[in-house]
């Protein structure tokens, strides 16, 4: 009977190392459940039915999902950049200028730009976000070129980026109210029963998408093969400027379907402050996720794990009453416990 | 006076060192000489103490040493001047003449003034016009070598040994660090000169000393031999030259070269390959073959000169534009340039052909299974899954992998770097094999290598570099390893 018990517990434990060593990401999906087991208990259960218990946890989860939608976009597209041995800091300030430029386009007031050509409603807003997505591909783009045409490290160049977009943004829009029209919040605010969901459903779409672009495409395979052996990559006809600059101008694009989701959130954007620190909670997630900052190794799979842990790790610290301030160290921690956990692996 | 006395050391079940003695004498320059793998970086990191000998003794001056670290080498007066060399650019000389043991004055000052005059004082001493303060970034590569043999001075080294000085030294420089040297040894120290430029060898140096896989097979007064000699004692009589033979089928030119000139690499080159023909590319380290094909390749840049691709002119920009033109290349040092260590087996195999056979940018993933398993089966490559880490290969698996990403791409011309680097000798042979099969199907293949018998054994002719130029071709039945050593060596081959 031991010997039967022992044998079992060999085949398990084998089972759990074999797992480990093939699925990289097991380790993050382990360290996900057990916080969300953890975030179940303390939530506990005073409450009159399952029924009741349940539609309480969706709603948390809801909320959470809702709230990180945007900065989780944001971060899967960092984590190609990253893969390639690169770094955005620019995202924030690339949101709030593609942010004023959508509000500036669709204000229902007497500035506004396509209320002024007489385009209005359901065509204004598709229009809207055509050309979001079109200003954050340029931008991202101008980044791209920089860093690969001009040669300038993806830091100085994404800093320098980063001022000058927040800066001029913030120079055209001070002392401009722009008013979105109320149509354009059910973007994000679409309510289906009594739930609002819509960004988590764009978060999850554009997932997907990105996670079939990194695995079965020519440009996802080379981002991985450009930022393992920048080299090898080139000497086997990849043209390996093209495919960093591809990375920042996907990132563009990204930040504006981020933007729009932001607007369309509240209405109202504040040009100082919005997206400022995005930047690195993209980086978190996609390091915690198992991105190496030195390139070559990342996916999307893991950037969604790696956010969600993040996340829920606030929602937990808010459960327990940790003071706001001291919420930030929290997040400090995980990133570099994750990096040290990957690294102890690695070996 | 240092001698080397019984010296073997084995890497593994490698001999490399059986039983050597050496001997160097105060105010002598002795040269050292071999091909390479025959041992001669090993004797003098054991010298230098970066090795440990298996077996054997040092002596100096009759009194018997240890060394452990590469200092207690150094305290006992011996320098070693490596090919990289050991100077920060961005410190004055003087500074860098100090280097980790820098003068301090009071308070945890740096002694600068003091560094300053010492360093002039040695300048003096060796007959140098050379202002301390200068940046060493702003020295050209022989007064860095000189700044370096001064430090070696100032540490009153005895015994300097100089591995390779003169590679990456223009014609200029080359006499500049000569005088040098000539100066050292009317002060008495003793000089070991590795090198494979044996023109240099006989200009410099008194004594020889020739290794070959792992013996001191000669050694004399230079002013006994003659280059010939040397080229004879390095290669050895007996060598297998069985030269490889196919289906020769050589047709029209595929490409041509005119005046191709880079902006340090190399200059002014012209040649020309036709389809169904091997031609070699061979030199010692730094001759430029592998800038002049990486350039034609489009992995970098040319300052003037043309190339034809089947008689039409192309200017090639990148390495994708190569690769539509049906240009391939295999480069050397695998683990830097050939393979993409977080990819698995049948990605590292395909990454070329992806946007070749891609539908709308998406992966074909049926087509990309079914090259590789064809190329798997042509060229014998084996492994336990397709899924597997590049690395759990052995390096003639992996080259192999290398070659394979190429084949399905099917190249007109394929750029062969160092093939056969790093795999063992059942490798190399089917690597061989699956090169001629290559030329025989039309294919027109050049092989840069540094090992004659690779060139002599597998090409129809080949083309020696020296110092970033052509010095000569050779081919058929006059294609010998003593020719194109004579040749790499800066000689040129009589009309007879």
């Amino acid at each position: 009977m031991q010997v039967i018990n022992a044998d079992r517990e060999n085949k398990f434990s084998r089972w759990f190392k074999d797992r480990k060593s093939i699925d990289s990401q097991f380790g993050t999906v382990l360290v996900l459940l057990i916080l969300i087991l953890l975030q179940t208990v303390v939530l506990g259960f005073d409450y009159d039915s399952f029924g009741h218990w349940f539609s309480s946890w969706t709603r948390n989860w809801i909320n959470i999902l809702r709230n990180n939608a945007a900065i989780g976009i944001v971060s899967l597209g960092m984590t190609f950049v990253i893969i390639t041995g690169g770094i955005d800091l620019a995202v924030g300030s690339t949101l709030v200028a593609t942010g004023a430029f959508i509000m500036t386009l669709i204000d229902t007031g007497p500035k506004g730009v396509l209320g002024n050509l007489g385009i209005t409603g359901v065509p204004a807003f598709v229009l809207t976000i055509i050309l979001a997505i079109a200003l954050g591909y340029i931008l991202g783009t101008v980044i791209g070129l920089l860093i690969t045409k001009g040669r300038i490290a993806p830091f100085v160049a994404t800093l320098g980026a980063m001022k000058i977009f927040r800066s001029v943004t913030q120079h055209f829009m001070q002392g401009y109210n722009p008013r979105v029209p109320r149509e354009f919040l059910k973007i994000s605010n679409l309510q289906i029963g009594n739930l609002m969901f819509m960004p988590i459903i764009y978060w999850a779409v554009i997932a997907l998408i990105l996670h079939y672009i990194s695995k079965r495409t020519v440009f996802g395979r080379q981002v991985i093969a450009v930022g393992s052996n920048e080299r090898a990559a080139q000497l086997s006809g990849v043209n390996v400027n093209r495919v960093k600059t591809r990375t920042y101008s996907l990132m563009g694009i990204l930040v504006a379907i981020a933007a729009v989701i932001q607007v369309s959130r509240i209405g109202s954007m504040d040009f100082a402050n919005a997206g400022s620190g995005y930047e690195m909670d993209a980086i978190a997630a996609a390091v915690v996720g198992g991105t190496s900052m030195s390139g070559g190794r990342g996916t999307i799979v893991g950037t969604v794990l790696g956010m969600l842990i993040i996340a829920v790790m606030n929602n937990l610290l808010n459960l327990f009453g940790v003071p706001p301030f001291l919420r930030e160290a929290f997040k400090g921690l995980i990133v570099i416990f994750a990096v040290l956990l990957q690294r102890r692996e690695r070996s | 006076m240092i001698s080397m006395k019984n010296i073997t050391k084995s890497f593994g079940s490698n001999k490399v060192l059986k039983d050597v003695s050496i001997t160097i004498n105060n105010g002598e320059i002795c040269a050292l000489i071999g091909e390479n793998g025959a041992g001669k970086s090993t004797l003098m990191n054991i010298l230098g103490g970066v090795y440990q000998m298996d077996s054997g003794e040092i002596f100096i001056d009759g009194e018997k040493v240890e060394f452990t670290t590469p200092a207690d080498s150094l305290n006992s007066g011996i320098a070693f001047i490596h090919q990289e060399l050991n100077l920060i650019n961005d410190l004055p000389i003087f500074e860098n003449m100090f280097l980790g043991r820098e003068l301090i004055g009071k308070r945890g000052r740096l002694d600068l003034e003091k560094m300053m005059e010492e360093t002039e004082a040695i300048f003096k001493e060796m007959n140098l016009d050379l202002d301390p303060k200068t940046m060493v970034r702003d020295l050209d590569a022989s007064y860095k070598q000189i700044v370096e043999i001064c430090r070696a001075i100032m540490m009153d080294a005895s015994i300097i040994i100089m591995d390779e000085p003169t590679t990456s030294l223009t014609e200029p420089e080359i006499k500049r660090v000569f005088q040098m040297m000539k100066t050292l040894k009317e002060h008495g120290v003793g000089i070991i000169f590795i090198s494979h430029k044996l023109n240099e060898v006989m200009e410099i140096c008194e004594r020889y000393m020739v290794l070959r896989d792992g013996k001191l097979v000669a050694e004399g007064q230079v002013e006994d031999v003659t280059t010939d000699d040397l080229a004879r004692f390095m290669v050895g009589y007996n060598v297998r030259t069985d030269r490889l033979t196919r289906d020769k089928k050589i047709g029209d030119e595929i490409l041509r070269v005119e005046n191709l000139t880079h902006s340090h690499a190399f200059r002014d080159i012209s040649l020309s390959v036709r389809k169904g023909e091997i031609l070699g590319l061979t030199g010692l380290l730094g001759d430029g073959r592998s800038e002049l094909f990486q350039s034609i390749f489009g992995a970098d840049e040319v300052l003037s000169g043309r190339i034809f691709l089947a008689g039409q002119e192309v200017k090639i920009q990148s390495t994708e534009q190569a690769l539509e033109l049906g240009i391939g290349y295999v480069p050397r040092n695998r683990k830097e340039n050939g393979i993409i260590k977080d990819m698995n087996i049948i990605e590292n195999a395909s990454i070329v052909t992806w946007p070749l056979f891609a539908n709308k940018g998406v992966i074909d993933q049926n087509k990309q299974l079914g090259l590789f398993e064809n190329q798997k089966q042509k060229l014998g490559i084996k492994l336990q899954r397709i899924t597997d880490n590049i690395n759990t290969l052995s390096g003639g698996n992996q080259q192999k992998v290398v070659l394979a990403k190429w084949l399905p791409a099917n190249p007109k011309i394929l750029i062969l770097d160092n093939p056969t680097q790093g795999v063992d000798v059942g490798a190399k042979e089917e690597i061989y094999d699956i090169i001629l099969k290559l030329a025989e199907d039309g294919m027109a293949v050049v092989v840069l290598s540094s090992e004659a018998q690779e060139i002599i054994r597998l090409c129809d002719r080949a083309l020696v570099m020296y110092h970033g130029e052509i010095q000569g071709e050779v081919s058929g039945s006059t294609m010998t390893e003593h020719d194109i050593m004579k040749l790499a060596t800066g000689g040129i081959l009589d009309a007879s």
